[in-house]
């Protein structure tokens, strides 16, 4: 029975299903919500990427907002030079980040926990401030991601938000199909087995270096599609967009969606579109000074994350999974 | 001429900060391995608490000792209350990870935290010594006085770790519990006990580095200041490249990186430090990738 509902198949048609609920309702919400679906479409993607490096292949990347800014700018550049159309920029964003990433893959495997974690601190720092280095990449105003109007047999009153908000969920439903499949595939077995002893993987015959690049090479791919839908909401790309925090609440999201599970990846894109809106929520309550209004999402995000790595280490959905099974083996004696 | 000693000048003393806070990183790395991103939080914190110790005792050496104190007890309850609890319970695959994110969330809540409290005030340190470079046959160059407490003060912490680390029981226990904690125990050393000593003295060496960094530059005091993200980034950068193991591998490394920068700074261009300190990184770690004096081996498994 537990085969039968992972099947190609039957994932597909979920996926398919999941989609038309997801159409339905964004024809039932108001325009910010659409716009919130859209963010939280980019959220699942970015995180799924970070998951998949972090929690499949043991590899810790703290730069992730460094592949997010490849991503971005290399969408707007086809767009704005060459004028392609906007799924064709998806794709450029998708293949340019991964080849950048097999790039940085291939020295990421050299390196491990603490090394790699560095390197990825200093790209995602380093990365950004090169846009004001050469004059076509905009500098510090960035430049303009004009997606263009959504088709006009959608009806006039189409708004351009719902147009972001069914690019960003299909793209995310493709690019979360995906990843499951690939997670579900002898490469995913690999990642898995890199992750769970290094030297044990390499007994049975599984080049780590190569696994470790691959992982990271489809991650950055991932991310390149995230940062384009980024660039997408927001309009524009500039190097303000992706600071080091957008990395660090990267991870946040990971760990809060629990890094070894990609179905948890909703919780932590959840958290991160809907903590904004608690914080201003709380710091309405406390009377709205400026310093409280600022920072209060910092603190927030913060104490989840310290909270969650001391009591549900594994991401609650893990947790849910091993008291089951704990329950379901007393339930046996 | 002028230009390459001003510019030796400067790499050194913005090099010697980043040695204290690598330094920091292995003290913490070695007695517990974790990677502490929280450190440059340690450090604003110690810095905000020497900031209102110079209001209260209106000296700035009091204040240094006092916010050395202070950040080397700040340093302890941390790893006393979160990094116990977190080895305890940390068992699943992301154990390698955990500490990192933990920091991560720890260095968040300082910030932020410190944002909501000191937010919106005005904190300026000022150099307790002229900041003004002397000045040799008309050219001003860019050693001051201060310039030399910094170097000295590093020299200093250097001398006196190295004092303790060879020459003291405390620090053959520092370096047993590092290099295996399980006979250590056996032989009687109170490893935890030892381990909570490690990261207080990185404690201390973060608050020296902050306390030193912010004068040095604009002197004024917030949580996103540059100053902390430098300390942040290149003393993380300074650490590793050093190799992480070893205090004069953190020096090197710190020394390294505050040369190549200075080198950027004066004669290309101020955007590209972090990208310099990124293709610094990568180069050193690709023809050493445990740093240039960690050591092979240990690591696998």
């Amino acid at each position: 029975m537990h085969k039968l509902i992972h099947t190609n198949v039957g994932r597909l048609f979920f996926f398919v299903f999941l989609g038309f609920i997801l159409f339905l309702a964004g024809n039932r919400v108001d325009e910010l919500r659409v716009y919130q679906g859209a963010t939280l479409a980019m959220f699942v993607v970015a995180i799924s990427s970070v998951i998949l490096l972090t929690g499949y292949s043991g590899q810790v990347s703290l730069g992730h907002g460094a592949l997010l800014a490849i991503g971005g700018y290399s969408a707007v550049l086809a767009r704005n030079y060459w004028s392609l159309p906007i799924w064709l920029c998806f794709a450029v964003a998708v293949l340019v980040t991964a080849a950048a990433g097999s790039v940085l893959g291939t020295a990421a495997a050299r390196l491990s926990g603490p090394y790699l974690a560095g390197t990825t601190l200093a790209l995602a720092v380093g990365l950004p401030s090169v846009a004001n280095q050469f004059s076509f990449l905009g500098g510090e105003q960035g430049l303009i991601f004009d997606v263009g109007m959504p088709p006009e047999s959608l009806g006039a009153e189409f708004s351009p938000y719902k147009w972001y908000f069914w690019i960003a969920a299909s793209a995310a439903l493709i690019a979360i199909w995906w990843l499951q499949n690939i997670l579900r595939s002898r490469y995913g077995r690999t990642w898995r087995a890199v992750r769970g002893h290094e030297v044990a993987a390499e007994l049975a015959g599984i080049h780590v270096g190569k696994a470790k690049t691959l992982a990271f090479t489809v991650s950055s791919g991932l991310a390149g599609l995230s940062g384009a839908l980024l660039a997408m909401t927001i309009g524009t790309v500039s190097p303000s967009a992706f600071p080091l925090t957008l990395s660090f609440s990267l991870l946040t999201g990971a760990v809060l969606s629990g890094v070894t599970t990609l179905p948890g990846v909703m919780i932590g894109a959840v958290t991160l579109v809907a903590m904004p809106e608690i914080a201003s929520a709380i710091s309405h309550r406390l009377g709205d000074s400026d310093v409280v209004t600022q920072n209060l999402p910092g603190v927030l995000v913060s104490a989840l994350l310290i909270l969650v790595v001391l009591l549900v280490p594994n991401g609650p959905v893990e947790q849910l999974r091993t008291l089951r099974i704990r329950k379901n083996a007393k339930a046996h004696l | 001429m002028f230009t390459f000693i001003d510019t030796i000048l400067i790499g050194l003393t913005s090099g010697a900060v980043y040695s204290l806070m690598a330094i920091a990183l292995v003290l913490v790395w070695r007695s517990t391995r974790v990677i502490n991103f929280a450190q440059a939080g340690q450090a604003l914190l110690s810095t905000y608490i020497g900031f209102e110790c110079i209001g209260r005792f209106n000296s700035y050496w009091v204040a240094l000792i006092l916010a050395m104190i202070l950040g080397a007890g700040v340093s302890a309850f941390i790893e006393i209350v979160f990094m116990r609890t977190l080895f305890k319970r940390n068992t699943g695959p992301i154990a390698g990870v955990a500490p990192i994110i933990a920091t991560l969330g720890l260095l968040g809540i300082i910030r932020s935290g410190i944002g909501i409290f000191m937010g919106g005030k005005e904190t300026i340190i000022r150099p307790p010594v002229s900041n003004i470079g002397y000045t040799i046959s008309g050219h001003t160059f860019a050693l001051s006085p201060f310039k030399l407490v910094i170097v000295s003060a590093v020299v200093v912490m250097m001398v006196v770790l190295s004092l303790i680390f060879t020459k003291t029981n405390i620090g053959l226990a520092l370096r047993a519990s590092a290099f295996a904690p399980e006979i250590a125990r056996l032989a009687g050393v109170k490893v935890d006990a030892i381990r909570t000593l490690g990261w207080a003295i990185a404690g201390a060496a973060g608050a020296a580095a902050g306390m030193l960094q912010t004068p040095n530059g604009t002197g004024a005091l917030s949580p996103d200041s540059l100053e902390f993200s430098l300390l942040l980034v290149f003393g993380f950068i300074a650490a590793v490249i050093g190799g992480l193991e070893s205090l004069i591998g953190a020096v090197i490394g710190g020394l390294l990186l505050g040369l190549v920068l200075a080198i950027v700074l004066m004669y290309i261009n101020a955007t590209l430090l972090f990208m310099t300190a990124f293709i610094l990184l990568i180069l050193v770690l690709l023809v050493r990738p445990q740093g240039i004096m960690g050591k092979k081996g240990g690591r696998r498994a």
